[in-house]
Order: C-alpha cells, then sequence, then structure tokens
C-alpha cells in the first residue's frame, strides 16, 4: 500500500449535552487511546462524536434530535486535529438544535456555504460490530456504505448522488401519474448525466479494490480469499477504467428497454438506487455469496476487510493516514482472526488509533503502548 | 391590540420572516415616523395597484406591453428565457443582453405539480410563430435539477422552428481564485473549456 503523505490526529475533543456526556473535555494522546468500560457507559458514543465531525451524520445511523443529551436542546461537538510533523492544526465543530432543528458547522471557524464542502476533511474510519450488517443485511445497507464511501473519497460523487436522488424523486412522481413519454424524456437526461457519475464511480471503486479485498479476508481468515463484486441494476461495463459516457450509454439503454414496464409499474425501475454490491467465497463449487452462505464469522470478516479497504482508499484518494476507530470489534472473533486484524493494523494503519473494549485485553493495536482511560456514566479517566 | 396584531400576522406570511421577526418589524415600524411609514405603505399599494405582468414577455412592469418589449433600439431576433421576471434584473445589470425576454414562471417540477402547462410556454410558442422573427432562444434558466429539465424541454419544443437554442454557459466566477472553486464548478468548467 502508498504510504499516505500527511497524519491527521485528533488531540482534543469537546462535548456538550452530546448523548450521555453534560460536559466533556479531552486531551487525546497522539498514539490514540484504549477507551475501557461497562456496556451502556458511552464508549461508543465518543466514537460516534469524533466520526461525527468527518460526515456530520451519526455512524450509527440515528437521527441528529437523538444525540442531544436528554432534558437539553442542543448538542456540540468540537474537535481539534493535529498534523504532528508540521503542527499545524484544524478545528472543527458542529452543534444541532433540535428545537429550530438546525445545524451549524464551522470548519477552521468559518461556516461552509453547504454541509457537503465540509464532510471528509479528516480522513476517519470506523470499525464498529453493526458493519456485519453491510455484508448480511439488504442492499440498501451496501448502498450506503458505498455511498459514505465515495463521496468521501471519489470529487464530485456527492453531488452527482444528490443531482440523481433529486430527479429520480421528479421522473417517478411523473410515472405514477402517467405522463407522457417526451415529457418523462426530459428527465432522462438529467438521470443518466448523474446516475452514470454515480456507476462509473461504483464500478470503478469495487474493481480496483477487488484484489486488496481478497488479500485482506485470506489474510484474517487464513484460509480462502472472498471477492468483492459490483452488481449494477443496469449492465454497465465493468471497471476499474470505465468511463461515465459508456456508463451513461448502458443506462439509457436499459432506460428504454424497460420504458414500457415502468409506465406500467409507475416508477424508475433501473439505476444507481436499485444496485448492490457483493462478497463471494471463491470455493472449489464455484462462487458463493456469503450474504447467504457464509457463517457468522465469514460476514464479520469480510466486514472488516472491507472497512481496510476503505481505509486504503482514503490513503490513495486523499492521501493521508486516516484515523481509525474500533469500536470493541474483536468481542465475537476468535483470537487467530483477532491477532491477524491486529497484525495488519500494525503493518499499515499509522496513524492515531482509539478502540473500544468492556475490559482490558491483550488484543489491542500497538503492541498494548496505547493509554487505558475508563469510561464510566458519562465521564472519561485517563 | 388588534391592528398591531394584524399587521404581524400580515409580516409573518412573508418568505424568510418568522413570527418573531414579523414582531420586530412592526415595533421598529410603531417606533418610526408617521410619515415614513406611510411612505412605505404607498410603496407596497402602489406595486399592488400599477405593477403587472407584461402580457408579451411575462416580466414585471407598470406598463403594458413593458418596456423591454417596446424599445425599439433591443434586438427582436434573440428571446433569452428565465425562470422569473426577477432573473431579468441580473442579466440587465451586466449591460451585455440586448435582446428580449420571456419569463416561464418557474420550472418544471412534477413533485410540486408544475407541467408544462403551468409555465408560459404556449404563449413562448406562440411568440416564436413560424420562426420568422426570433433566430436565436437563449435558455437561461438555472442550473439545478429541474432547471435543466425545463432547458431540455424548452429545447425540444423550439428546435423543430429551425430557431438555435443556446443555453447559458456554465464555469468560474470571475474574479475568483481557482483553488477556492468547489471541484463541481472546475469539472464543469474544464468540461466547457475553450480554444484561447
Amino acid at each position: 500500500m502508498a504510504a499516505a503523505s500527511t497524519v491527521l490526529v485528533c488531540r482534543e475533543l469537546r462535548l456538550r449535552q452530546f448523548r450521555n456526556y453534560a460536559e466533556l473535555d479531552l486531551v487525546l494522546p497522539r498514539q490514540g487511546v484504549a477507551l475501557i468500560g461497562d456496556n451502556g457507559s458511552g464508549k461508543t458514543n465518543l466514537l460516534e462524536a469524533i466520526y461525527y465531525l468527518e460526515i456530520f451524520r451519526s455512524f450509527r445511523g440515528a437521527p441528529d434530535e437523538q444525540l442531544v443529551k436528554f432534558g437539553a436542546d442542543t448538542f456540540y461537538v468540537r474537535g481539534r486535529f493535529q498534523d504532528p510533523a508540521t503542527d499545524r492544526t484544524l478545528e472543527i465543530a458542529a452543534a444541532y438544535d433540535r428545537r429550530t432543528r438546525k445545524k451549524r458547522v464551522t470548519v477552521g471557524g468559518v461556516e461552509p456555504e453547504r454541509l457537503g464542502d465540509a464532510i471528509g476533511q479528516i480522513g476517519i474510519v470506523v470499525f464498529s460490530p453493526s458493519d456485519v450488517a453491510v455484508v448480511a443485511g439488504s442492499p440498501a445497507e451496501r448502498r450506503r456504505f458505498m455511498d459514505i464511501a465515495l463521496s468521501l473519497n471519489a470529487p464530485g460523487y456527492l453531488q452527482a448522488l444528490q443531482r440523481y436522488r433529486q430527479t429520480l424523486r421528479q421522473r417517478n412522481t411523473l410515472l405514477r401519474d402517467g405522463a407522457s413519454p417526451s415529457l418523462l424524456a426530459v428527465w432522462d437526461h438529467g438521470l443518466v448525466e448523474s446516475g452514470a457519475r454515480v456507476m462509473a464511480a461504483r464500478a470503478n471503486w469495487a474493481a480496483a479494490h477487488a484484489d486488496a479485498f481478497a488479500n485482506y479476508y485470506s489474510a484474517i481468515s487464513g484460509g480462502p480469499a472472498a471477492r468483492l463484486v459490483y452488481r449494477a441494476a443496469a449492465p454497465v461495463p465493468p471497471g476499474p477504467d470505465v468511463s461515465v459516457e459508456d456508463v451513461a450509454q448502458a443506462f439509457r439503454a436499459e432506460l428504454a428497454r424497460l420504458a414500457p414496464r415502468e409506465r406500467d409499474r409507475g416508477t424508475t425501475l433501473t439505476g444507481p438506487h436499485r444496485d448492490d454490491f457483493g462478497f463471494e467465497l471463491v470455493g472449489r463449487d464455484g462462487p458463493r455469496d456469503l450474504r447467504e452462505f457464509g457463517s457468522g464469522g465469514q460476514q464479520r470478516t469480510a466486514a472488516i476487510a472491507l472497512r481496510l479497504v476503505e481505509a486504503a482508499t482514503v490513503r490513495e484518494a486523499r492521501g493521508r493516514e486516516p484515523i481509525i476507530l474500533l469500536d470493541d470489534v474483536f468481542a465475537e472473533l476468535d483470537t487467530g482472526r483477532a491477532r491477524r486484524i491486529l497484525d495488519l493494523l500494525e503493518a499499515e494503519a499509522r496513524g492515531q488509533v482509539i478502540l473500544t473494549a468492556p475490559k482490558p485485553t491483550d488484543l489491542e493495536p500497538r503492541h498494548g503502548e496505547l493509554e487505558r482511560w475508563k469510561v464510566a456514566d458519562g465521564t472519561v479517566t485517563p | 391590540m388588534a391592528v398591531i396584531e394584524e399587521l404581524t400576522g400580515e409580516l409573518a406570511r412573508l418568505p424568510g420572516i418568522g413570527r418573531k421577526t414579523a414582531q420586530r418589524l412592526t415595533y421598529h415600524l410603531l417606533k418610526r415616523p408617521a410619515e415614513e411609514v406611510r411612505r412605505l405603505a404607498r410603496a407596497i399599494e402602489a406595486v399592488a395597484d400599477r405593477v403587472r405582468a407584461c402580457s408579451r414577455c411575462g416580466n414585471l412592469s407598470e406598463s403594458d406591453p413593458c418596456a423591454y418589449c417596446t424599445n425599439p433600439r433591443r434586438d427582436q431576433s434573440i428571446l433569452c428565457v428565465v425562470e422569473e421576471a426577477s432573473d431579468i434584473e441580473a442579466i440587465e445589470r451586466t449591460g451585455q443582453y440586448r435582446g428580449l425576454y420571456h419569463v416561464l414562471g418557474g420550472r418544471l417540477s412534477p413533485l410540486d405539480g408544475i407541467g408544462p402547462a403551468e409555465l408560459s410556454i404556449a404563449s413562448l410558442m406562440e411568440r416564436l410563430g413560424n420562426g420568422e422573427i426570433v433566430r436565436e432562444v437563449i435558455v437561461a434558466t438555472n442550473p439545478s435539477v429541474e432547471g435543466e429539465a425545463t432547458a431540455l424541454y424548452i429545447h425540444k419544443l423550439v428546435q423543430p422552428l429551425g430557431i438555435r437554442v443556446t443555453r447559458l454557459a456554465r464555469g468560474l466566477p470571475v474574479g475568483g481564485d481557482l483553488e477556492y472553486a468547489d471541484g463541481v464548478t472546475i469539472a464543469e468548467a474544464l468540461a466547457g473549456r475553450r480554444e484561447l
């Protein structure tokens, strides 16, 4: 893997009325920290707060109202991130008021014109037990993963996705109301233009990282490899170098083919909103889909391999060593797998590591050199 | 209290003004000299009484047809299609455009129940007639998803008449630094680059 040129670590974290924290000010070690505490003590809430500063949404999918401490109206999160080599710092803050439902974000003290301009300033990858849903859950879970990863790492992806969704809503309204084909055609252009950019980015990302995923998977499982495959709703040409024009052509043709059925069903039947991607275990009797046939351990392994791919994507696309957040990820893995994941992180992730665990364990990266802090009832004790 | 309440209520119906701001505006007006407040009232009354949509282009004006439509020095062969009358102001400020206008009164948006029939598209086609007077239509709708769809719709209708249909270019803002432009704008500007 290519070495990242810059490192950004979280040095200070301030929380006000966030989840179970009324008031918290932490100065974090450069290397990272191990947060030890019982279930429900608020370990994951801390990781959630840090990651909030990357995408300004909860990585657990919680709506902003739920992030405000019970009985309070506004939460505030602020992080100071530092490049240890240059001492350059970046301060990112976010506040949400549940009465006005307004979110205010500042990057270096300046409010961005659009929230989309502010996302992905830091470079963070979070490993969570709920990641298994990306492998075992519905296609919507996998699209959500892909959309977040590509919005953060592929220039123009988020804008294309937003335009696609808006066009799709307009077009579906027309289809539902039985509008004429000529009126529908006016929206097809925008649908194809934005949708093709989304699908090309997905196809190219999946193809470019298929080998890395397979390598991570077999390194963790210590056995056979699994492949990452993009399953586009439209028959788009395979990556990793497919052009937006070629994808647009395939998408346009598929729309034309489905046009009569779309008029019957009153909705758009092809496009990125119906995409999926899969994880296939390569075996002697052909590929087997991990979603259907994988064991719990195999699905968890695939989920972790996927996050390692995401970390590699941050390194390549943004030239930055990501901060790694590990939310109790070793709990349900056998010691062999956990050890091998640690080895991978040791070898590749040179940035800050912040992990949570219910009790102290040997399974910690940085050879157990991380400080262990105790988390209990909304307080953190170094 | 009744008239105070009434004014606050009316102000609160304006876009971007909530109940609190409306109240603040009301009490601000009450502190100003009566003549100044009457002047405001008269100005509001005057626009309500005298301003009408131009029956040709849809521009908001005190005369009908409006001053652009009746100005003999303006180029009758070019028509610039905009979403709202307020867009005309923005184009006029450039001082670079000498043609006529046509106001659509919105943009296509099925989600809001706005189709071609809700926009001044029939009257646009009427003005273009058989393509003898107007030689070019500049579509200056917004670069939003809806504005683009509207532009395409107009293009499809107008092109068969043998009239040239053009679209405003998208790109970098003048006076802005490249490093501060967002990625999408730079990508658009790259795609629409031109020969030096």
